[in-house]
């Protein structure tokens, strides 16, 4: 624990060696880093205090293989979230009813396994457009539609699944999810691509430069000329497909679905999105900082149970994460507008 | 220390001296040894550009922000600490009334005037409504004004609003006391209420109360105050000069540092063919409005406030659907009350629209100086896959450069710049694009007299380039010096059309004058 302490001081003093430079410089660079920062004294930590545990291939390959389907579901609610629709709460249940009928529809009904794929991305996309739908084009509030929505697909999805996992019979699919690149599984780098895709979009595109303006502000975007409720509209149905596709992705990789473990991944897909908020651009929403936060969270709690921690310590983790990096964010937002 | 309470003993004929402030925000020393004092019952004129420091030394005053060590703030003799306590300031007797008055209008008179100050009584902490009310019926008394406490303030006219105002930041002033700082609190009024609005501060100066004026209008510094302190770039160039012995130029020559050259007018750009045409134009109270614009040609919309001219403006600016007309311009012809004519459709036949509240409508704050000012065309100067970079640099320097735009650095984010050179960038956005019509709405508002001239020189260009201009303004001065005609409405009506030499009398006389013949007419 000394040595660990020992860590710990040495590593924030890092920037220090720079101070002879521009002041401004080191605060720029240590905001946009720190977290990365606390990820790898995080690491050495835990490498310190869980020797032969921690630092193992069999622990990094579990923190880079598992976190695929929130990659995913982080990056729907980014779609949402820039564009200024605060708060998507029906994320985790699209991405829920998606993976539930595509083992269901396979199993229970005896449908081609592409076919039922197609079917539940659909249906995703379908889900996305209601929530559309009633936000942009009639105006409803957009938390009373999501969670009513996200509570609803929930529902059907357990009734789907009888309250049961819903295995999918080993095929050729499952190569999608498991076909394995450097011992990790494809899906990690599908979350990879995603994310950088993403990145891109918003940093060197008209349509990405337009979503941000539109989360900047609706009105200076639409006397701007910019196609505000479409692009509001779209980014409903872009984030349901990219949960529908990564639904897909989760059930060829884990061979089932549990329905009842959509509501699990609500809070992990908020605090990442807002920790992100802390990483790479500070106090702006950003698919890259996204990633990073993610694998951040779940080293953090891998770490814990390692330890010999519970299950618990999940909820408090994320929860606790959660806060603080809201509030991280809009001190960040104050400092950024000031 | 010691010395400086010395000082502040022996400076007690002064209500607020303050001396040596400054003031350092990380790298930029944004008040740099500010030195100004206030006499009892003086009324005391602060003017400068904006970003001159003018709102800082306000906070500092109002205990918003801490200054640099080594300054003193005084009150009748007593040093304050710094940061300014609230506490201290209520008991020395300084308040602010503040830009937009601070009322809540669905609130009553007496609740806006009480507020932060309620008294609370009994076991469960109920306000005394009686006593509050009382409280606020002398204030009012000693201002001479008899105001209904009971009525929401939102249904006030705008002069008793700015009574309520100064009630609310004169209530705890001992009589003879206090100073007030008006932080550009008259561009809540109407030209109108200004009038009596003075005569009000007048006779609290006269009672001997202080107050320090903050005021973008020169015209009301050199008409009403006592004396007057100049700010420049965080620095004071001059204070306590008499107001008697300087005009509006020998100040506006102190706040910009060089000799501005006088607006005189321009010869008309204007061409033969039609930049615009509009027809049938219903909006509003306006029904049927038939206009051409020539090219090259800048044409005003006034009038008083709320008889359709910004209506016009708004509608053909794309910024809302009328109830019927088209407007023809470049090579197409939008309907301008359709359901599917979306500003989108003006952003590419070439209408740039400057609307009149830059932060709402013109600029997204968080965003950068280029970002902003690029976004009408970031779709079709782009690919789809690719905004393309070196174009909006070329643009965004090109502009910086053309309207003189102040931090030059063109990834600074556009709430960070003061409100001229955010003005600035609302219009560069439209400019930058060459547009075939560009409607203006109070271009020069809120802006400071340096950015006020490089706006006028930027519309003009724009004219001499050919682009159709409309300027939907209540300042006659700016129109006097660019319109090469101005339409004046009144009741939904172009009462009268004046051209040729204009000036901003006969422009005044139009819009407040009675109409003759065509009152009724229509």
């Amino acid at each position: 624990m000394d040595a660990a302490r020992q860590e710990q001081r040495d590593v924030p003093s890092a920037p220090s060696p720079a101070k002879p430079g521009p002041g401004f410089d080191v605060r720029h660079v240590a905001s946009r880093y720190a977290v990365i920062g606390v990820w790898a004294i995080m690491i050495l930590v835990y490498a310190l205090a869980e020797p032969g545990v921690f630092m193992t291939r069999s622990n990094f390959i579990s923190i880079f293989t598992g976190q695929y389907a929130l990659v995913f579901m982080t990056m729907a609610l980014l779609c949402t979230i820039i564009v200024g629709e605060f708060v998507d709460l029906s994320v985790p249940s699209v991405f829920g009813i998606a993976a539930t009928v595509l083992p269901v529809l396979v199993t229970n009904h005896h449908w081609g396994v592409w076919p039922a794929a197609i079917v539940a991305v659909i249906g995703a996309i379908a889900c996305g457009a209601v929530n559309g739908l009633l936000v942009v084009v009639l105006g409803v509030n957009t938390i009373v539609v999501t969670l009513g929505m996200g509570t609803l697909l929930t529902g059907l999805a357990l009734w789907m699944s009888n309250l049961n996992v819903v295995v999918l019979q080993p095929s050729s699919f499952e190569k999608i999810g498991t076909f394995t690149i450097g011992g990790l599984y494809i899906s990690f780098y599908y979350g990879i691509i995603l994310v950088l895709g993403f990145a891109y979009v918003l940093a060197y595109t008209p349509l990405g430069r337009h979503m941000r303006f539109v989360g900047a502000s609706r009105e200076v975007s639409r006397l701007s000329g910019v196609r505000v409720n479409r692009i509001r509209f779209g980014s409903y149905v872009a984030a349901a497909a990219i949960s529908g596709i990564g639904a897909v992705i989760t059930v060829a990789t884990l061979g089932s679905y549990n329905a009842e473990s959509s509501n699990s991944y609500l809070l992990p897909v908020f605090a990442a999105v807002f920790l992100g908020t802390a990483i790479i651009q500070p106090g702006r929403f950003n698919p890259i900082g996204t990633w990073i936060a993610v694998y951040f969270l779940y080293t953090g709690i891998l770490g814990l149970e390692d330890l010999g921690l519970q299950q618990w310590v999940s909820d408090v983790f994320y929860g606790g994460v959660l806060v603080v990096a809201v509030t991280i964010s809009t001190l960040l937002r104050r400092h950024r507008s000031s | 220390m010691t010395i400086s309470q010395a000082d502040g003993a022996g400076t007690s004929r002064h209500r607020l001296e303050v001396a040596h402030l400054s003031k350092t925000f990380g790298p930029a020393r944004v008040l740099r040894d500010v030195q100004l004092s206030v006499a009892p019952g003086e009324l005391h004129g602060l003017v400068g550009q904006n970003g001159c420091g003018k709102s800082t030394l306000v906070k500092i005053l109002t205990g918003v922000y801490t200054p640099d060590p080594g300054g003193s703030i005084t009150v009748d003799g007593r040093r304050l600490r710094t940061p300014v306590q609230p506490a201290e300031q209520r008991e020395v007797g300084v308040s602010v009334v503040h830009q937009n008055l601070g009322l809540v209008d669905d609130h009553t008179v007496w609740e806006n005037v009480r507020l932060g100050r309620y008294q609370a009584r009994g076991p469960f902490r109920k306000i005394n409504s009686r006593a509050e009310r009382e409280a606020v019926a002398a204030v009012l008394a000693r201002l001479g004004r008899a105001i209904d406490v009971n009525v929401p303030a939102g249904t006030l006219t705008a002069e008793d609003r700015a009574t309520i105002a100064i009630a609310r930041a004169m209530q705890d002033h001992r009589p003879g006391g206090g100073l007030i700082i008006f932080d550009e609190s008259t561009r809540a009024l109407g030209k109108s209420a200004r009038g009596r609005f003075f005569e009000l501060v007048r006779s609290l100066t006269d009672g001997g109360a202080s107050v320090l004026l903050i005021s973008h209008q020169l015209e009301e510094i050199v008409q009403a105050t006592d004396r007057v302190t100049v700010l420049r770039d965080g620095q004071v160039v001059e204070t306590g000069i008499p107001t008697r012995d300087t005009d509006e130029a020998g100040l506006t020559r102190l706040m910009l540092g060089r000799h501005l050259v006088t607006h005189s007018r321009v010869d008309s750009h204007a061409q033969d063919d039609a930049a615009a045409t509009v027809r049938g134009l219903s909006v509003g109270q306006v029904r049927g409005l038939d206009l051409t614009v020539r090219r090259g040609e800048i044409v005003g919309l006034t009038g008083l406030m709320g008889c359709g001219y910004e209506e016009v403006a708004e509608a053909l600016g794309g910024a809302r659907r009328a109830g019927s007309g088209e407007l023809a311009v470049g090579t197409r012809t939008l309907s301008l009350s359709g359901r599917r004519a979306s500003t989108e459709h003006f952003v590419r036949a070439g209408v740039g629209y400057v609307p009149e509240r830059r932060l709402d409508e013109g600029l997204a704050a968080e965003m950068t100086l280029a970002e902003n000012m690029t976004l009408p065309r970031i779709r079709s100067k782009g690919s789809r896959l690719r905004t393309g970079s070196a174009w909006q640099a070329e643009e965004a320097a090109t502009m910086i450069a053309k309207l003189d735009i102040k931090p030059p650095n063109p990834d600074a984010p556009v709430g960070t710049l003061s409100g001229g050179n955010q003005q600035k960038v609302v219009l560069a956005k439209w400019l930058a694009g060459r547009p075939n019509l560009l409607v203006l709405r109070e271009p020069t508002q809120a802006v400071d007299v340096g950015a006020r001239h490089d706006i006028i020189d930027a519309i003009r260009e724009a004219a001499k380039d050919g682009c159709g201009v409309l300027i939907a303004s209540i300042d006659a001065a700016d129109l006097a010096v660019l319109c090469d005609r101005v339409l004046v409405f009144r009741n939904g009506e172009v009462t009268s059309e004046l051209s040729g030499e204009l000036d901003q009398d006969n422009i005044i006389h139009a819009t407040f004058g009675v109409p003759q013949e065509k009152r009724w007419v229509g």
